[in-house]
């Protein structure tokens, strides 16, 4: 028993790591611009289905692809951004509903050209079983988890320490007291909008690595991805992680002690748990209530 | 005089007849498929049997021939109704296609009610049949796929078992069915029940390793499901003696899209893959398809193809008969006793209770049939698991 | 009530010319009663954004509910067809009450949340598989009955059920917007803290904006259910009634009473019978472009855009 348990934990807390990177570039155009981009599952998928594309054609682990998704998937969300900047008003709900069609348009087009099969990795490298006493992986899962959790240390520093990344904080906390310090809000919002694309390219190779996709997994990452930012709360950074790192490992203990079948089921009501008990998530620092 | 003219006639009478029934005719008949959606690759494979069938069948009656009119219906139970309608409204006789209980259901409710025949291979709900239609027909169901898994258990002599499902209808209904008949026979079932959309199976691989400790894992589920069930296998390796899974797994394509994962794995078959077929009408299949499609037949097309034929061959007979306007196909259908592709198939009340699937293993690059014994190519490598 | 004329013409096309035209082909009744489910929730859904403020990516909850309550109803309960409509549309209300907390949310907050909320009716829906059938579902779900010697189960008799049902409900939505109620709540939209001042219970109104779009759906959720005769979780709670509903109300103008299901007919039609043989593999691509296009150029649906030059006109005079 114990023996599940901890491999429920070790599983879901690797499993949260990525979550974590998937979630964090939705996260942050968030904070910056209030804007839920719906289409950022999306964006990951995309830089999976690129990954795929890499390493069948020219036959090479998929790490390398990352480079190729880069360039991609940021190109994407710069468009994305401008499209969201055409909004003129009432942006916090006619952007939810822009980013929605941009999220079905992706999806589709997905299918289009990658077509419906079911596709993963076939590195052998990436899906070698890695032991560490009782406890089990793939060895794509400790990876990537270790490339998570670098990227998040990254960009926590620079969100710190370097001018953009103040500059990024002090839109997300006031916008008009920004402008008026000389920040020039539309960029900021644009570097965030690269830096989610940056991000989900890291993300999308990673579920390649580990995980099996199609093109309908886009809408339930962006689902996954809202419910960790919910639970962070806006503005937090570690925040992220831990909450995601809280939702994998539910989602792993709730397999191992009842029922997979109420997988989903634990994050939905987790997710309206901390609208209702907790509204300014774990972390949170701005007030939600209406 | 009177008897020359009788004899006049009863000329022109028995030309009358024989001609109507020398006139030979082009039927249309409708193809309702998800061609897009969620079903879209199986509905695709289900379509290319069909047009194999339209082939075939056009090159070796020789006085009748078919035409197939294709409707996608996206997956989606409405727009399955809406093509059933737009195919009638277009004039075809009958209807071949449909994949999912739930899209299969309205449909044919719909052809039903237009007194249009209607026959498929992509329904397992037992429901399908118990609505007493004369119209309804299909050649596959739930108990062939539970009679090869057990079947196939029996071979091994083992005596306990785990069974991974997905919470799906089709895929709930086969495991319970399977444990049902494993516990009469003295088996220990664990049962683990998955939701569709879990991408983890360490957790209930490790349960099974760690709690059951049964002999063999039965995994009932999707492509996608057995790949994440045999990853995690890989890593956990739990000490079982056989994978067995069931359709979309002993196929050419998952041995080609992930080599390492298939060996020694077992899943449910009709053919052997490199495919020889040993009979006549196997071999006039096998051509048609590699000249249309330019690749092997898997599994949808083998069904897909079944179930024209046998509808084309109905509509040949009724329109013989001149009872085509008057329910003729469904009786034809009904009375249809002929051996198959995947076996003597007869219908009681719409299902083929003969259908039994067979098992099939990877073995090496090859796909071989391990059960029943009647039709096997090649021993079971018993034990044996890909890692 | 003042009824102008161009809506007498058009009742009268609906309800005669329609059926007179085109009720032999029976794939285009079909389209046209598809389009009109999508158009009754696009319709709930623009009322709940329009009068309650609230926009949700969730209508499929209460969609689903209608269905399966109605559904269990007349076929365990013996409960008649007719009266399984008005009872699936108070299951969908009885749903709504249990997101009643959600209210307090803001914009997207609220949105996703009743989108968790119809993931979770779609898991229980799998689960309690003793009443709903599981993931198998329902089948031969009792249809429409027959009334006054008109076979309702058939094209015509259907379409003119789902037609009525639409016609109610705009009215319905005309009355509350035209009434003190409707008042209150345009200025609950300018303020909200203001008109709580005047002692305007902004909570309650919201809460019964909610259930009158709750009650919409779940009707029209139980009136598909008859007349597919099937069910299962997967297509109860599909994401398709959410995203169409919602592409067809801005196209068609939200903010207006007939926008919805003038956009729903559009968009439905030309999908079905234009774009699904341009790209038969993903044409729901374009409408996703559609949508894209109509945030950004005009927010408040192509329809109001038609209108424009008449509205001036009238001004002018």
């Amino acid at each position: 028993m114990t023996e599940l348990i901890l491999q429920a934990l070790y599983s879901g807390v690797l499993q949260g790591g990525s979550y974590a990177l998937i979630a964090l570039g939705l996260a942050l155009v968030f904070g910056t611009m209030k804007v839920i981009n719906l289409a950022h599952g999306e964006l990951v998928l995309l830089a999976a289905y690129i990954a795929y594309s890499v390493e069948s054609s020219l036959g090479l682990n998929p790490v390398f692809a990352i480079p190729v998704a880069l360039v991609i998937v940021c190109l994407s969300a710069l468009i994305m951004y401008f499209l969201v900047d055409l909004i003129k008003t009432d942006r916090e709900l006619n952007s939810l509903i822009l980013t929605y069609g941009i999220g079905v348009i992706l999806t589709n087009g997905i299918l289009l050209i990658w077509s419906a099969d079911i596709k993963s990795t076939s590195s052998a490298w990436l899906q070698e079983a890695i032991v560490v006493g009782p406890l089990y992986s793939m060895r794509s899962e400790p990876v990537f988890f270790l490339v998570s959790v670098l990227l998040m240390g990254v960009l926590w520093w620079w969100l710190s320490r370097s001018w953009y990344g103040r500059a990024v904080r002090a839109v997300a906390g006031n916008r008009d007291a920004a402008r008026l310090m000389g920040i020039n809000p539309r960029r900021t919002e644009l570097v965030s909008f690269l830096i989610a694309g940056i991000l989900a390219s890291f993300a999308g190779v990673a579920i390649f690595s580990y995980g099996v996709i199609q093109p309908s997994l886009g809408h339930v990452l962006t689902i996954k991805a809202f419910i960790i930012t919910v639970l962070a709360g806006i503005g937090s950074i570690p925040g992220v992680l831990v909450g995601a790192l809280l939702l994998g490992v539910a989602e792993a203990l709730t397999i191992t002690l009842a029922s997979s079948a109420l997988q989903e089921l634990v994050g939905m009501l987790l997710f309206l748990l901390v609208l209702f008990v907790l509204p300014n998530g774990l972390f949170g620092a701005a007030g939600r209530r209406g | 005089m009177k008897k020359l003219c009788r004899n006049i006639g009863l000329a022109v009478l028995t030309m009358s007849i024989s001609s109507g029934s020398a006139l030979a005719e082009e039927f249309l008949v409708g193809e309702q498929e998800p061609l897009t959606g969620a079903l879209a690759r199986v509905g695709t494979g289900m379509h290319e049997g069909i047009a194999v069938a339209v082939e075939v069948f056009n090159k070796t009656n020789g006085k009748h021939t078919i035409k197939v009119l294709t409707e996608d219906d996206e997956s989606s139970p409405a727009k399955a109704i809406a093509a059933v309608e737009k195919l009638a409204s277009q004039g075809v006789v009958a209807f071949t296609g449909g994949y999912g209980s739930n899209n299969i259901g309205p449909a044919s409710d719909a052809a039903n009610k237009l007194g249009l025949t209607y026959i498929t291979s992509g329904g397992v709900d037992n429901g399908l049949v118990q609505r007493g239609y004369k119209t309804f027909f299909r050649i596959n169901n739930t108990a062939g796929y539970q009679k090869a898994m057990v079947g196939v258990l029996d071979d091994m002599k083992v005596k306990s078992a785990s069974v991974i499902y997905s919470t799906k209808e089709a895929t709930a209904h086969l495991a319970e069915d399977v444990q049902k008949d494993l516990t009469a026979k003295g088996f220990k079932v664990g049962m683990h029940p998955f939701d569709p959309g879990i991408s983890d199976f360490k957790p209930i691989v490790n349960k099974v390793r760690l709690r059951d400790k049964s002999e063999v894992i039965l995994m009932v589920g999707y492509e996608n499901d057995y790949v994440g069930i045999l990853r995690a296998a890989k890593v956990l390796k739990p000490d079982v003696k056989a994978m067995i899974g069931v359709w979309s797994l002993a196929t050419p394509k998952m041995a080609a899209d992930f080599p390492d994962l298939m060996p020694k794995v077992y899943g449910t078959a009709l053919l052997p893959y490199p495919t020889n077929f040993k009979t006549e009408e196997g071999k006039v299949f096998y051509d048609a398809y590699k000249k249309l499609y330019k690749k092997d037949p898997d599994y949808l097309g083998q069904f897909g193809y079944v179930q024209s034929m046998l509808l084309f061959e109905a509509i040949a007979r009724a329109a013989d008969k001149g009872t085509i306007k008057n329910g003729g196909i469904a009786e034809e259908m009904a009375k249809t006793d002929r051996n198959t592709l995947i076996g003597r198939v007869q219908f009681t009340q719409g299902d083929n209770l003969n259908f039994v699937h067979h098992m099939g293993q990877h073995q090496g690059e090859k796909i071989e049939i391990v059960w029943p014994a009647d039709a096997a190519t090649a021993p079971m490598q018993f034990p044996g698991v890909p890692w | 009530m003042k009824i102008g004329k161009l809506a007498l013409a058009a009742g009268l096309l609906a309800y005669i010319g329609v059926p007179l035209l085109l009720g032999g082909n029976n794939y285009v009744m079909s389209l046209i009663i598809a389009a009109l489910v999508i158009g009754g929730i696009a319709l709930a859904w623009a009322l709940l954004g329009n009068l309650g403020g609230m926009v949700s990516f969730g209508h499929s909850a209460f969609f689903g509910v209608g269905a399966y309550v109605s559904a269990i109803l007349t076929m365990e309960a013996g409960v008649p067809v007719m009266a399984g409509l008005l009872l699936g549309g108070l299951g969908a209300v009885l749903a709504s009450v249990v997101m009643l907390p959600v209210l307090r949310l803001r914009g997207p907050y609220f949105a996703l949340a009743i989108l968790a909320y119809a993931h979770i009716f779609k898991i229980v829906a799998t689960e309690w598989s003793s009443v709903t059938g599981g993931s198998g579902g329902l089948s031969s779900i009792p249809r429409l009955p027959e009334l006054f010697g008109v076979d309702l189960a058939g094209k015509v008799g259907s379409y003119l059920i789902i037609l009525t049902i639409l016609v109610v409900f705009v009215l319905c939505y005309r009355a509350i917007r035209a009434s003190h109620y409707g008042l209150a709540l345009r200025a609950m939209h300018d303020s909200e803290d203001a008109t709580r001042v005047i002692g305007v219970n902004s909570t309650l109104l919201k809460a019964m904006m909610l259930f009158v779009s709750a009650f919409m759906t779940g009707v029209v959720g139980a009136f598909n259910v008859h007349y597919i005769s099937f069910l299962e979780p997967d297509y109860a709670f599909n994401g398709i009634w959410v995203t169409l509903p919602i592409i067809a109300a801005i196209f068609g103008g939200y903010r207006t009473l007939w926008g919805p299901v003038a956009g729903a007919l559009t968009v439905y039609l030309v999908d079905q019978l234009v774009f699904k043989n341009l790209i038969p593999s993903g044409h729901q691509l374009i409408l996703g472009g559609l949508l894209v296009a109509m945030i950004i150029f005009s927010p408040r649906g192509l329809l109001p855009l038609l209108r424009r030059p008449s509205r001036r006109k009238h001004a002018a005079a």
